[in-house]
C-alpha cells in the first residue's frame, strides 16, 4: 500500500521551475531516500508533500488523503523535521519537548513518559535543563529531531536530519529511525550523505534540476547504473615505461605515488585486466597487490547527476 | 484541547520569561514612582476635564496605556521570533492552520495587554484612588481600551515582523516606533499646554487615544471627544489587524 502518491507534481516560482512534473510512490513501512545535489528540488518537494506550499500543478495523496484539498488532515498524521533549525530559544531542552507534545495534544501522562524516553534515546539527559539558545548546532539538531518523535504519526519527513551531528549521534539517530520503521512508521528521508542513504533506505529516488532521474532500491541502482568496475593493480617498482608497454589499451590510468598503480575503470574492466596482466607477465613485472573497488552509491549518484546535467545542457 | 488554546499556551510560555516580566513591571514602576514623584516639584497639578490631578496620578493612569503598548509590541514580536527560529514553518507543518496561528497571536497579545493593564492599575491605584470616579462605564472603558489597544499595537508589531528580514532592521524600526509612540503621546503629559505642532502630533499617535480612553474610564470623564477617540481606536485596530492578517496569510514559506 502506498503512503505517498504524487503524480505530475510541479512547482514554479516566478517562472523558475523548482519541481518539474515528478511522480512519486512511497510504500507504507519503508524508508524512502530522496537524493539530489543542492538546489535540485528536494526541499521544495518536501514542502509540497507536507502541504507547506501548494503545487503549481499535479496531485498529491498522503496516507490516502488528498493533500491539496485536506492539508490539515494530512498534517495531523505526519511529522516533519525541516532542514532549517527550529527551536524555542527561551525554553530548556526538556521543556521544549514537553511543550511540543502539548502542542500536538499528547496525553499529559504519556508526555512525561515519551519525554524521558526521547531524552534517553537521543542522549539529551545531561543537557535537559539547558536552554536551547545555549546549545551547540549539533545538540539543537538532536533536540529538533527528538522532539518530532514525541507525537503519534504514520509518516515522518526528515529533511537532512543528520546535518551537524557527530558520527556517533548520527549512527544513533539512523538506528533509532530503523527501530521506529520496524514498529510501522514510514520515513521520507533526504540527505547529502550517500552512505547514510545506503545504510538506511529501502528505496531511493534521485532528483536533479527538478526532475526525478532514477528510482529504485540501492542494490538495483548499483546493478543498473554501476556497471563500471574499478580495478587497481599495485606494482612495487617505479615503472615509467609502463605507458609505452600498455599502448593500445584504453580506460586505464597510471599513478606514481608509491610505486606504480594502474587503475582500470570501465564497463569491461575484466577484459582490460586480462590484457594488462598478459603484458605484465611477458615483461616479468611483479604485481604486489590487486584489488577491486566496489561501486558505491556515491559514484552512481555523481555519474547520474553528471549525465543528467549533460543531457539537459 | 482546541488548537488555538494549545498555541496560546505555547505563546505565553515562550513570552513570559523572567526578562519580559522584569521589563513589564520594573519599567513602568520606575516611571510611576521615580519620574512621577520627581516631577512633582515641577508639575504640581495637571488639569484634566473638570479636575486637577496630581502628577503621579496622571502618569500612573498614563502608564496603563503605556504598558499595554509596551507589552503588546513585545508579544507581537512572537511572529518575528518564530520566523527567525524556524518555528513559524514548524507550526504550519503541524496540526494547525494559518488562521489558528494568527488567532492565537491575537489572543496572546490580548491576554498580555489585559494582564498588563490590570497590573499597572493595581500598582497605580494608591496614587490615583483619590480622583477615581467609579461608574458603570469605568471597567468597560478600561477593558475596551486594553483590548483594542492590544490588537492595534500587536498588529503593528506583526506587520513589522512580516515585512522585515534582518534583525538589525527589525530592532531599529521597533525602537523608533516605540520612542515615537511613548513620548509623542499624552501618556506623560497633557496635550493642553503643549506647543501646538506637538499637541497635533499627539493625535497622530494611537497611544494618545488609548491613554485618553483609559483616563476617561478611571476619572469619569466620558464625553463626545472620548467617543470619537474610541471610534478611532476601534477603526485603527480593525484596519491594522486586517492588514496584519493579510500579510501573515501571504507570508511565503
Amino acid at each position: 500500500m502506498s503512503c505517498i502518491e504524487a503524480t505530475s507534481l510541479s512547482k514554479s516560482y516566478d517562472g523558475i521551475v523548482a519541481v518539474d512534473s515528478i511522480d512519486l510512490s512511497v510504500s507504507t513501512g519503508k524508508i524512502f531516500g530522496f537524493l539530489g545535489p543542492n538546489g535540485a528540488g528536494k526541499t521544495t518537494t518536501i514542502k509540497l508533500l507536507t502541504t507547506l506550499i501548494p503545487p503549481t500543478s499535479g496531485t498529491i495523496q498522503i496516507l490516502g488523503i488528498d493533500a491539496i484539498y485536506n492539508p490539515l488532515e494530512v498534517r495531523k498524521r505526519i511529522g516533519v523535521v525541516l532542514q532549517q533549525p527550529s527551536y524555542e530559544p527561551t525554553l530548556s531542552v526538556e521543556r521544549s519537548i514537553e511543550k511540543y507534545a502539548m502542542m500536538w495534544n499528547v496525553d499529559r501522562k504519556l508526555q512525561k513518559e515519551r519525554v524521558e524516553e526521547l531524552l534517553l534515546a537521543f542522549d539529551l539527559q545531561d543537557i535537559r535543563k539547558k536552554k536551547n539558545d545555549d546549545l551547540s548546532i549539533g545538540q539543537r539538531r538532536r533536540v529538533q529531531v527528538a522532539r518530532e518523535f514525541v507525537h503519534d504519526m504514520d509518516l515522518l519527513f526528515l529533511d537532512e536530519p543528520t546535518v551537524g551531528l557527530d558520527p556517533s549521534a548520527r549512527r544513533s539517530l539512523l538506528d533509532y529511525i530503523k527501530k521506529r520503521v520496524r514498529e510501522g512508521l514510514t520515513i521520507f528521508f533526504t540527505t547529502h550523505i550517500l552512505d547514510e542513504a545506503e545504510y538506511l533506505c529501502d528505496e531511493i529516488a534521485i532528483i536533479n534540476k527538478g526532475k526525478i532521474i532514477a528510482v529504485d532500491t540501492p542494490t538495483e541502482l548499483k546493478n543498473k547504473f554501476g556497471r563500471e568496475k574499478t580495478i587497481q593493480i599495485h606494482i612495487g617498482q617505479l615503472r615509467r615505461d609502463l605507458s609505452v608497454l600498455l599502448q593500445g589499451i584504453n580506460d586505464y590510468q597510471i599513478d606514481y605515488e608509491s610505486g606504480t598503480i594502474i587503475t582500470i575503470k570501465s564497463h569491461s574492466s575484466e577484459d582490460i585486466l586480462l590484457k594488462i596482466l598478459q603484458i605484465l607477465t611477458v615483461n616479468e613485472i611483479p604485481i604486489e597487490d590487486l584489488s577491486v573497488v566496489p561501486t558505491s552509491l556515491e559514484e552512481i549518484f555523481l555519474t547520474m547527476v553528471k549525465n543528467s546535467n549533460a543531457s539537459s545542457d | 484541547m482546541h488548537p488555538v488554546i494549545r498555541l496560546v499556551n505555547r505563546n505565553l510560555t515562550i513570552s513570559l520569561n523572567m526578562g519580559f516580566l522584569i521589563w513589564q513591571v520594573i519599567f513602568p514602576l520606575i516611571y510611576i514612582f521615580v519620574a512621577g514623584f520627581a516631577y512633582t516639584a515641577l508639575i504640581h497639578e495637571v488639569p484634566f476635564a473638570n479636575k486637577r490631578l496630581d502628577y503621579p496620578a496622571f502618569i500612573a493612569s498614563g502608564m496603563i496605556g503605556f504598558n499595554i503598548m509596551n507589552s503588546t509590541l513585545v508579544s507581537g514580536i512572537i511572529i518575528w521570533n518564530d520566523r527567525r527560529h524556524g518555528m513559524f514553518e514548524q507550526i504550519l507543518v503541524g496540526p494547525f492552520t494559518r488562521a489558528q496561528y494568527i488567532l492565537s497571536n491575537v489572543y496572546t497579545i490580548g491576554i498580555i495587554g489585559l494582564v498588563s493593564a490590570a497590573l499597572i492599575t493595581a500598582v497605580g491605584y494608591p496614587l490615583f484612588f483619590k480622583s477615581v470616579e467609579f461608574n458603570v462605564l469605568t471597567i468597560p472603558l478600561v477593558v475596551f481600551a486594553s483590548v483594542t489597544g492590544s490588537i492595534l499595537f500587536g498588529s503593528i508589531a506583526s506587520i513589522i515582523s512580516t515585512r522585515l528580514k534582518s534583525s538589525e532592521g527589525f530592532n531599529v524600526i521597533i525602537n523608533t516606533v516605540f520612542l515615537f509612540f511613548a513620548f509623542v503621546s499624552t501618556a506623560f503629559y497633557p496635550a493642553d499646554g503643549a506647543p501646538k505642532p506637538l499637541a497635533i502630533a499627539f493625535y497622530f499617535n494611537p497611544l494618545t487615544y488609548l491613554v485618553d480612553v483609559v483616563r476617561a474610564g478611571i476619572f469619569g470623564n466620558f464625553n463626545s471627544v472620548v467617543e470619537l477617540e474610541m471610534l478611532a481606536l476601534a477603526c485603527g485596530s480593525g484596519i491594522l489587524f486586517m492588514i496584519a492578517t493579510k500579510l501573515l496569510s501571504r507570508l511565503e514559506l
